[in-house]
């Protein structure tokens, strides 16, 4: 139950940092209230929240991994008894508490200021965690295979931003070129936000179970990846 | 406890160790004394089972470093203090013990070790506020807390203040009081030489010599000198006439290499018998002086070697 320790401390850590808190809360809520009071709320309630789902663990994850092993706090946890698999399950399920806030967060502001009135079911949180497994999974791949927090928070940008704009996030698809709209269906985020919209708010089943195992499968090869790539033993 | 046999690293065509061969034995503080890119961390973190070896063998609490299957034996029974020691800032000093400590089975009651390293008073406060001695501290403490068989100490005192060092030093001889095992690694002369039963003095990859402080000083430390302060001329042309190896230094000071324990005596009854009351000092040689013997060259303060 190592797995728990890390979960715990990883948590804590992040719920004090005030920059980490922001970027992973305050940042989306206010992403919510431009969009939504522009657009209407009930289509940016589930993107947002799977958008910045993404977010999280690309840059967010990324970085802070990043500056972990430049700190040497992963190679110190790695002398212990640690196992690679308890780091990773660890992170990742302090990465689905943090999304699970953030999206009971998003959902309670589509109440209040969209009137978009939703209450999660299973099918959404089973959802959210694969998002956040998915991702993490990136973000674990990405630390894995970078040295400086610098390269970390700037690839990590680098592959979100495009993936927000292609994915139909801030603009909806079907008024993008043909090309784009190729190019959406080779991106996770695709998927995953498009996946969340229809357990949320159009409450298709099949959508969502079909969206649902290609997150899944995604989430599979990313965490497969991380674990990969990071690193228990020096060169 | 520790048994390394002809342990070798190779970078590309770099030899960072080069066929070391030294054991640490149950209860011992044994120094790995040497300037930086020595190999002393590269060795040490072999035997962490953080890297591999490319040669030789290693066994740790009597486990093959090299067998997989014996590795997690090893880091269930050893502490370590890597260099340049860091936690969870945003977590205070008790929740990063505790949190080393639930990595094990078993473990040492986390207010004990609190207590052991007299870190009461901060065991509340958050490891981003502590001041580089205090972090130290912490790294110990969380190298004890699994009541390790052997305890390895990267480096505990570099980029300390004199002050912070000295408390580490402390809490060191405490531990050594306590009879742990600890393989120590430092360039700081002083501290190898207060600290460490025996010390290994490991340059360019290579141990050079071994055996304990005085061991090392009698064998290559060279002779005790006797300083007579500001001696004038004649005095010190006497002494030249009298004794040998006698030189003066650029501030009239004499100085006099002692061959025997009878020359003391007899240095002191010719200054009275010359009614020369004088300052007279005796420098016993240090390790300072064993490694410049030996390598040719000084570690600096930094670590570097001059």
């Amino acid at each position: 139950m190592r797995f728990v320790a890390i979960f715990k401390a990883v948590t804590k850590n992040w719920l004090r940092s005030r920059t980490g808190l922001f970027f992973s809360i305050m940042f989306p809520i206010m992403m919510l209230f431009i969009f939504g009071s522009i657009f209407g709320g009930s289509n940016y309630v589930p993107t947002m929240t799977a958008a910045f789902i993404m977010t999280n663990g690309i840059i967010g994850l990324t970085s802070t991994n990043t500056e972990f092993k430049r700190r040497g706090i992963i190679r110190r946890l790695s002398i212990t008894p640690l196992t690679k698999a308890d780091w990773i399950v660890g992170c990742v399920l302090s990465q689905t508490l943090l999304n699970l806030v953030l999206t009971g967060i998003m959902i309670g502001i589509g109440w209040i200021a969209f009137s978009v009135r939703v209450i999660p079911d299973p099918l959404t949180i089973l959802m959210i965690f694969l998002g956040s497994v998915l991702f993490s999974g990136i973000g674990m791949a990405l630390s894995g295979s970078l040295k400086d927090v610098e390269a970390a928070s700037a690839i990590g940008n680098v592959i979100s931003y495009p993936m927000m704009f292609l994915s139909g996030v801030f603009v909806p698809l079907s008024i993008m070129p043909s090309t784009l709209q190729l190019v959406s269906k080779f991106i996770p985020l695709t998927y995953f936000s498009d996946g969340l919209k229809a357990a949320i708010i159009t409450k298709s089943t099949g959508t969502t179970l079909f969206d649902m195992g290609i997150v899944a499968a995604l989430a599979v090869v990313f965490i497969a990846l991380g674990v990969l790539l990071t690193r228990w033993k020096e060169k | 406890m520790l048994e390394v046999q002809d342990l070798v690293k190779e970078y590309a065509d770099v030899k960072a160790v080069d066929g070391i061969s030294f054991s640490v034995n149950d209860g011992e503080v044994f120094a790995f004394l040497g300037p930086n890119g020595a190999g002393k961390t590269t060795t040490v973190e072999i035997l962490e089972c953080l890297r591999p070896l490319t040669n030789g063998s290693a066994y740790v609490c009597g486990y093959d470093i090299t067998k997989e299957s014996e590795v997690r034996e090893i880091k269930k029974n050893i502490g370590v203090l890597p260099q340049d020691y860091n936690a969870l800032d945003k977590l205070t000093v008790k929740e990063n013990i505790e949190l080393i400590a639930e990595m094990y089975d078993k473990h040492l009651k986390v207010a004990d070790v609190i207590k052991l390293l007299e870190l009461e008073d901060k065991a509340n406060a958050k490891f981003e506020n502590l001041s580089g001695g205090l972090k130290q501290r912490v790294g110990i403490a969380a190298a004890l807390v699994s009541d390790p068989r052997l305890v390895f100490l990267d480096e505990p005192t570099t980029g300390l203040d004199p002050r912070a060092r000295r408390d580490v030093w402390d809490v060191l001889t405490n531990l050594k009081n306590l009879g742990k095992t600890v393989f120590l690694t430092t360039h700081y002369m002083e501290e190898a030489q207060v600290l460490a039963d025996r010390i290994a003095i490991i340059n360019k990859g290579k141990i050079v010599a071994i055996g304990s402080p005085q061991e090392l000083i009698d064998k290559y430390g060279g002779l005790k000198i006797l300083i007579v302060r500001k001696a004038d001329k004649i005095l010190a042309d006497k002494l030249e006439d009298k004794f040998e190896h006698v030189s003066v230094d650029s501030n009239g000071d004499v100085h006099i290499k002692i061959e025997n324990t009878e020359e003391p005596y007899q240095i002191m009854s010719f200054l009275t018998q010359m009614k020369a009351e004088r300052d007279v000092e005796i420098q016993t040689p240090t390790l300072e002086d064993v490694f410049l013997k030996i390598t040719g060259s000084k570690i600096s303060e930094e670590g570097g070697a001059k």
